[in-house]
């Protein structure tokens, strides 16, 4: 089919569609530029390089202090078992100056 | 001597960069008329021209830290807009089929003019005419529609297809032979309903 013949059907379809006038109005209503900017900006701020090398050091500090945690654990870790497997005593006055009555 | 209202693109997007509201008001009124153009041309059924223009505007924003200013700032968004419409069109799952009952007077009239006269005369109902290809286009695959409309309503070339799409150039020419042989076909079996 030969796209610019006339006699075809479509070709003399599509060449009283394009005369159609549009007659609607091409600016934006009223409102809609308010709206759409201050979507738009909500959302996703784009952050400055500052805040960004602050939150990769930030997770890179959170990194280490999870490690030093572990580590200072594992080291106390012989003192902590002693001590919970001591017995501890708890003396209660109240209770010795009661026997000491009877 | 420059145009003292001539709008200044880069200005405005380096302060819509910025954050700067009022300069992305600027640039949604400075770039509505470019998109609401293209909306309105391959508007889907059933989606609201406003809500499609609000998408496009809202992807536009987004990605504007990508655009590198290789291609005037209108090409970019007016492919952005292309490429939404052409999402929406292919989310529609089922076209609607074309039958002669379902059209208008005008419409009807108009398919019957151009179906039967052989003479090189437009049907003088316009605006009838325009639904109608509309109606017809409905019947298309979104690519090929796309191709369609461009190439014989909006009569843009295929180098400007390719600008908008990021199409080849053969791939528009296979997508245009085989949407305007549809539309053939579909002619055809209209005439043969219509001798029967």
């Amino acid at each position: 089919m030969n796209p610019t013949d006339r006699r075809h059907p479509w070709s003399r379809l599509a060449a009283a569609a394009r005369s159609a006038p549009d007659d609607r109005d091409p600016s934006a209503p009223f409102g809609f530029s308010t709206r759409v900017a201050a979507l738009a900006l909500s959302n996703n701020p784009p952050r400055s390089s500052f805040s960004m090398v602050f939150e990769r050091l930030s997770w890179r500090a959170l990194g280490v202090a999870c490690v030093l945690m572990l580590a200072s654990v594992a080291v106390s870790y012989p003192a902590i078992a002693r001590t919970s497997d001591d017995e501890v005593t708890v003396r209660d006055p109240v209770a010795e100056v009661l026997e000491l009555e009877s | 001597m420059s145009d003292p209202t001539a709008f200044d693109l880069a200005g405005c997007l380096q302060r819509v960069r910025q954050r700067d509201q009022s300069a992305a008001r600027e640039l949604v009124d400075e770039l509505y008329p470019l998109v609401i153009r293209i909306v309105r041309a391959h508007l889907p059924r059933q989606v609201a021209e406003e809500d499609l223009s609000q998408e496009i505007f809202m992807k536009m924003f987004t990605r504007l830290e990508q655009y590198q200013g290789a291609v005037p700032f209108s090409h970019w968004v007016s492919r952005i807009a292309v490429t939404t419409c052409i999402d929406h069109l292919r989310a529609q799952k089922r076209r609607p089929e074309f039958r002669w009952a379902d059209l208008s007077e005008d419409e009807a009239g108009v398919l019957d003019a151009v179906l039967t006269n052989e003479s090189d005369q437009t049907p003088d109902n316009a605006l009838a005419a325009r639904e109608l290809v509309n109606k017809l286009l409905d019947q298309l695959n979104p690519s090929d529609r796309l191709v369609l409309q461009l190439l014989d309503l909006e009569q843009k070339t295929v180098a400007e297809i390719r600008a908008l799409t990021g199409w080849n150039s053969s791939l528009i020419k296979v997508r245009a032979f085989r949407a305007r042989r549809k539309l053939q076909k579909l002619f055809q079996e209209l005439q043969r309903k219509e001798h029967s």
